[in-house]
């Protein structure tokens, strides 16, 4: 197997129909009112917000905009507004500063310093948001997590992968960025640096370590059970490089799956208690 | 036996843990398929109970012939339609040994059932973890014609349906649970297995949405010599009715004659070196 950018190059429509699909059963076998997403202005969120408006219509799809003070961003928000309005999503802003000022002020070891235990409650907060709406308007949480962000642990535990539904997990960012164009989303939002948000100029690759064009690549030849040398050779890159990606990737299984649980009954929640998530 | 027979690839969805819904489903479409003329209606794999239902199998299973199959024999008997349809089965030897069947009714009653061979337990699949493999190809003469049966993944090995074309089989029928991300090799080896056999090959898959396994449908009729005479949609419900005229076998044998040109001694190599893989 060659690891060349080409083998991004999927059929899109049918990636496009089935994601749809999927959650347009999902919402109707849950007996829902639609899909509440976050809607950051980024990549990932956007070409959700494409998915779900197409899957359910514009009206079922709320898009919840959730800037707060530290992060703020006029761009991000028109962003959002753009993909919002071209497939007729349902939006909303919540200024999400005064809750965040609260826990800082309540939590007696509060230390602002420390940005990712900070930035981890604005993902957690985003969270809350999001499943107060889906509550109280009977809709179904649908998250936004992409393919290479999730192998990597890249996103906030409970925070931003907590969802009901995550219809382009199993797309890396690369897909996720060609399905974009595919559906009509201006490239200048399909090409759009990736972040986070959990602090100013926070970027993701920058974090990462590397570009999501070779990282997708390596992700790629690790799902496919190929040897850390050979992708190493196939990409002309150390080997050191795939040998941290695939450590990161195993070392976050944790953040993927249920808490656990010492093995104490005949069949254990998250472990060997094997039901179908049964949504009707 | 008829030299031409009607066959409904009823391709549905199933509601997962409700027997009742799927059983009423099955019904009515037997009953279309009767104002339609159809000779069998066929239907996809554990649809009874649903494919993603995982430890939940073990409440849906039933004896076969048991209550589901008896209620399928009125239906059979009420409608003069042949039913082929999949469910889990409990050996009725044990408690909770499990089989994934394919169960013949006629408007006679029942006439028999297939337990698949080729439990597929990797990628999605956990089947291994609940079933117990058949080890019987089958092949159950009717007043149609000699019927065949296999269960989806057994498809991925040729000697399964060879057998089943050395009982006898002329029309074999392949109940399905596939997932779309296979669609390319079923439609492929439906063909393939039809041409290699010279038979009909009947393939009626699942459609629908379960645990985000998307079924992708796109059910068939395959002709002796490969031709699709009759296709479904793709993931959605579909319901396609199509003919097989027994006639062609001739033509299909004596074109590329298969069965004449088998070498059963290769058989013997076959095992040999598969115990050493």
């Amino acid at each position: 197997m060659k690891l060349e950018p080409s083998i991004f190059d999927i059929d899109y429509s049918e990636i496009q129909k089935r994601t749809c699909r999927f959650i347009k059963e999902y919402v109707e076998n849950a007996g829902a009112k639609g899909v509440v997403l976050g809607l950051s202005g980024g990549i990932d969120s956007n070409t959700t917000a494409a998915l779900s408006g197409l899957a359910v219509g514009g009206k079922n799809a709320l898009g919840l905009m959730l800037p707060e003070e530290e992060n703020f961003s006029q761009k991000d928000i028109d962003d959002a507004k753009v993909v919002a309005e071209k497939f007729h999503l349902e939006t909303a802003v919540c200024d999400m500063t005064k809750v965040m000022n609260g826990f800082y002020k309540g939590i007696p070891v509060f230390d602002p310093r420390d940005r990712l235990c900070k930035g981890n409650i604005k993902a957690r907060t985003r969270m809350i948001y999001l499943y107060y709406y889906a509550n109280k308007f009977n809709k179904i949480v649908c998250g936004s997590s992409d393919k290479s962000e999730t192998m990597m642990g890249y996103f906030t535990k409970w925070g931003d992968a907590a969802a009901d539904i995550t219809p382009i997990m199993d797309l890396y960012k690369t897909q996720v960025r060609k399905l974009a164009t595919h559906m009509g989303i201006p490239k200048v939002l399909a090409l759009k640096p990736s972040t986070p948000a959990l602090w100013p100029a926070q970027m993701a690759e920058t974090e990462l370590g590397i570009k999501y064009e070779t990282l997708d690549l390596m992700l790629y030849g690790l799902e496919k059970f190929m040897n850390p040398e050979e992708i190493a050779d196939q990409l002309s890159i150390p080997k050191s490089t795939v040998d941290k990606v695939k450590a990161r990737w195993l070392a976050n299984e944790h953040k993927r799956r249920m808490p656990l649980a010492p093995k104490l009954g005949f069949r254990t929640v998250g472990t060997d208690f094997r039901l179908s998530r049964n949504t009707y | 036996m008829k030299d031409k027979i009607k066959l409904a690839l009823a391709q549905i969805s199933s509601k997962r843990e409700d027997k009742g819904a799927n059983l009423q489903k099955i019904e009515n479409l037997t009953s279309k398929a009767k104002e339609e003329g159809v000779d069998v209606a066929i239907f996809p794999e554990l649809c009874l109970s649903g494919y993603v239902v995982r430890d939940q199998f073990y409440e849906m299973a039933e004896i076969i012939p048991g209550p589901t199959v008896e209620r399928v024999e009125a239906l059979a008997k009420r409608t003069g339609v042949h039913v082929i349809f999949g469910m889990p089965e409990l050996s009725e030897k044990t408690k909770a040994t499990l089989f994934n069947t394919a169960v013949l009714v006629s408007p006679k009653g029942y006439v028999g059932k297939y337990r698949k061979m080729y439990l597929p337990t990797h990628s999605v699949f956990e089947e291994k973890r609940y079933f117990r493999a058949g080890y019987e190809a089958a092949a159950f003469q009717t007043k149609l014609g000699k019927i065949g049966l296999c269960i989806c993944y057994d498809i991925f090995f040729p000697e399964v349906i060879r057998l089943t074309r050395l009982k006898g089989a002329q029309l074999i029928v392949c109940i399905s649970a596939s997932p779309a991300v296979r669609r390319s090799y079923f439609e492929t080896l439906t063909c393939a297995r039809a041409i290699e056999n010279t038979v009909y090959f009947a393939y009626v898959n699942l459609a629908g949405v379960q645990d985000g396994l998307q079924f992708w449908g796109g059910s068939r009729l395959v002709s002796p010599n490969g031709d699709v005479l009759a296709k479904a949609k793709y993931d959605e419900e579909d319901f396609v009715t199509c003919e097989v005229d027994f006639n062609d076998l001739r033509t299909a044998e004596t074109f590329v004659p298969t069965l004449r040109d088998l070498r059963p001694e290769l058989f013997d190599k076959l095992k040999e070196h598969s115990e050493k893989i």
